[in-house]
């Protein structure tokens, strides 16, 4: 360690090693990935994202939901996701494919979003961003400044960023099938 | 130390109150002020910030904020975590890292005007960051949230603010080396190469699909663990010795320790991608390294523990405030050493998961070990920096017992209410509504200690910042030796 050279060459090598074998690795094997039928002939998924959701995802980030919801579905017997009603089956490397960027969270203080659009219509996830409390999740932040009141003021209206943020939830699924997790017919 | 306690002051050094400084601390004495007040101020926001976060998350009615979008708890959170590290942490480190190599190297700071460049750069790119995130212009990953545009300043100002311990290491007169400055060393090397990995990986070229939670995972364990960890060690490595007049015990394992650490550290991250979808073979390395990163843990305890047990070292440490806060950070980088490797493997980790057991473990790393050792540095090299003596003992006494009771707190909230959240959390039948209303009792737990460690920092600024201003030695008439 008296040679500056042979000590900052040992750091970078100790360094060097797992970014080539945890990142490199990695980029090589799940580079290659992408949509998928899960049977000859079938449709292709993840499908690509409608513009619409690309900026709610946009939204999403920006408000920092990521700090409090995960888009990860565990398998059975690794925690209660399934059980839970998160997702019909785990979470593969190939959903993600077509995300940029990619959410998968490392909090739960609200549920797991991965396959929200599934259990979720626009009108409950409307209603949950403008008054969590009235839709049973009063510990959920208030996103009401999304939504306006429309010019005659009898009604609430909700904003271009709100509606491409329900736009984005309401697309969130992983209900369909892939080459490595096919659901049970 | 303090007016009422200046007896104590370590050996072979003039006490406190004198105003001689040597050539090598004149050199630094304007950087490092720069850095240490930067630092001071940025934990005084990060601390105003997690009390807000903390009503926020504690709050069933949304909060006294949640009309207001820019304070919604996706901003403040990010904004505080990112004050805390990149604020705080880094600032104070590149003081004492530069302190440290100065010390043991004496190593002249010539060229300090490029390291007072680099904090002017830093802290200009971190407040842009900041006010970037409340506007929400974030990436979305934990620690890089900072528009990416913000990355290549900061390497730049990382670069000319904290690479100097590697060019004191260089230029050092003699051929001997420390454990410390193998730490700083590393520390200083490793991120700025990692940082900039990670924001081409993730922000610049992102890489396909979930290896970018891959690369992320791969950065934060090295910003933790390499950043914080080593330069926090480096600090305890030097201290103890230097305040206890005795040698470390078993002090020639200490390379071991060294290079065990580098070389497990940065394969932790993947143990917090267990479950995900991610290779099986990734979530393995992950395990094993958490698990073995209990091999130099073991050793420092034994160098630091050893160390303490050893005629009164315990009682002395518990008279000097120096050592009674890096003491106390010391015994928590054992604890965490111990809960990492335990919580590393499958069974533990699906329970606590997705919890706040994570942010726990951050908590016991980031505060109780990295915050408390940089206190406690800061109460030896002020004196010596400023010629002045710390204005208020009892300031002193707040501070100590306002951290450590809101570390404590905070992080028993945390890991054991992370550890009850799991439990619920894997039984279905438990809904969120009656997890969150588990949670309330912790999220009042979090309120109080953010609180509390608002109040110490607030005591410790008021007495750093008095100290500084009171402080009327100019450093040009200093001892030059």
């Amino acid at each position: 360690m008296k040679n500056l050279n042979i000590f900052l060459a040992g750091i970078f090598l100790a360094g060097a090693m797992p970014f080539g074998a945890l990142v490199i690795s990695s980029q090589m094997q799940l580079g290659p990935l992408g949509p998928a039928p899960a049977e000859e002939g079938g449709p292709l998924f993840p499908s690509r994202e409608p513009g619409l959701s690309i900026q709610g995802r946009a939204v999403y980030v920006s408000l920092g939901c990521v700090s409090c919801h995960t888009q990860q579905v565990r398998p059975a017997g690794q925690g209660s996701d399934i059980a839970r009603g998160y997702g019909v089956r785990a979470s593969v490397a190939r959903d993600y494919v077509q995300q940029k960027p990619v959410l998968l969270g490392d909090r739960r203080i609200g549920p797991d979003l991965a396959n929200y659009g599934a259990r979720a219509s626009k009108i409950d996830i409307d209603a949950l961003l403008r008054d969590p409390a009235s839709s049973g999740a009063a510990w959920h932040p208030y996103y009401s400044y999304l939504y306006g009141r429309s010019a005659d003021g009898k009604s609430i209206v909700p904003s271009e960023r709100a509606v491409a943020l329900v736009a984005y939830l309401k697309s969130l699924r992983q209900d369909y099938s892939s080459p490595e997790a096919k659901l049970k017919q | 130390m303090t007016q009422e306690n200046r007896s104590d002051h370590p050996q072979g050094r003039p006490p406190e109150g004198d105003s001689r400084l040597t050539r090598t601390e004149v050199q630094l004495r304007g950087p490092f002020l720069l850095f240490f007040i930067s630092s001071v101020i940025w934990l005084l926001a990060a601390s105003v910030l997690a009390v807000i976060v903390s009503l926020e998350q504690g709050s069933l009615s949304g909060g006294p904020f949640r009309d207001c979008e820019m304070l919604t708890y996706g901003h403040v959170a990010a904004a505080q975590h990112n004050l805390f590290v990149y604020g705080w942490g880094f600032n104070a480190f590149f003081a004492l890292n530069l302190w440290l190599l100065s010390q043991l190297g004496r190593f002249e700071l010539r060229n300090g005007w490029l390291a007072t460049l680099g904090g002017v750069f830093w802290n200009l790119a971190l407040t842009y960051g900041v006010i970037q995130i409340f506007a929400g212009n974030q990436t979305g990953f934990s620690l890089l949230e900072f528009p990416r545009e913000v990355g290549p300043v900061l390497a730049v100002a990382f670069l000319l603010a904290g690479f100097w311990p590697i060019v004191a290491f260089a230029r050092r007169p003699t051929g001997q080396t420390f454990a410390s400055q193998w730490f700083v060393v590393g520390a200083s090397f490793a991120f700025p190469l990692t940082y900039l990995l990670a924001q081409l990986l993730i922000l610049w070229q992102p890489a396909s699909g979930v290896v970018q939670a891959i690369a992320h995972s791969w950065f934060v364990s090295n910003l933790l663990l390499l950043w914080f960890g080593s330069s926090a060690l480096a600090a305890v490595y030097y201290f103890l010795p230097k305040v206890l007049g005795r040698t470390i015990s078993g002090y020639y394992l200490a390379p071991v320790a060294f290079w065990s650490f580098l070389l497990f550290a940065g394969w932790t991250g993947p143990a917090a991608l267990i479950g995900a979808p991610v290779p099986l073979w990734l979530q393995s390395i992950g395990v094993v390294a958490g698990a073995m990163l209990i091999i130099p843990v073991i050793i420092i305890a034994i160098n630091f523990h050893g160390t303490l047990s050893s005629e009164g070292g315990w009682s002395r440490a518990w008279n000097d405030t120096t050592l009674r806060f890096v003491s106390f950070g010391a015994v928590a980088f054992t604890l965490f050493g111990v809960l990492n490797a335990v919580f590393s493997f499958r069974g533990p980790n699906a329970v606590t998961r997705f919890t706040s057991f994570a942010a726990g473990q951050e908590q016991l790393l980031t505060y109780a070990f990295a915050t408390m050792v940089l206190f406690g540095s800061a109460y030896f090299i002020l004196p010596r920096l400023t010629g002045s003596l710390w204005p208020s003992a009892k300031l002193v006494h707040v501070h100590f017992w306002a951290t450590a009771l809101g570390a404590v707190a905070s992080i028993v909230a945390l890991l054991v209410g992370g550890w009850q959240e799991g439990k619920q959390l894997a039984d279905a039948t438990v809904s969120f509504q009656q997890i969150a209303k588990t949670g309330s009792t912790w999220n009042t737990v979090l309120s109080v200690s953010a609180v509390l460690l608002l109040v110490g920092h607030v005591a410790f600024a008021l007495n750093a910042f008095g100290m500084i201003l009171k402080s009327s030695a100019p450093a040009s008439a200093g001892r030059h030796d």
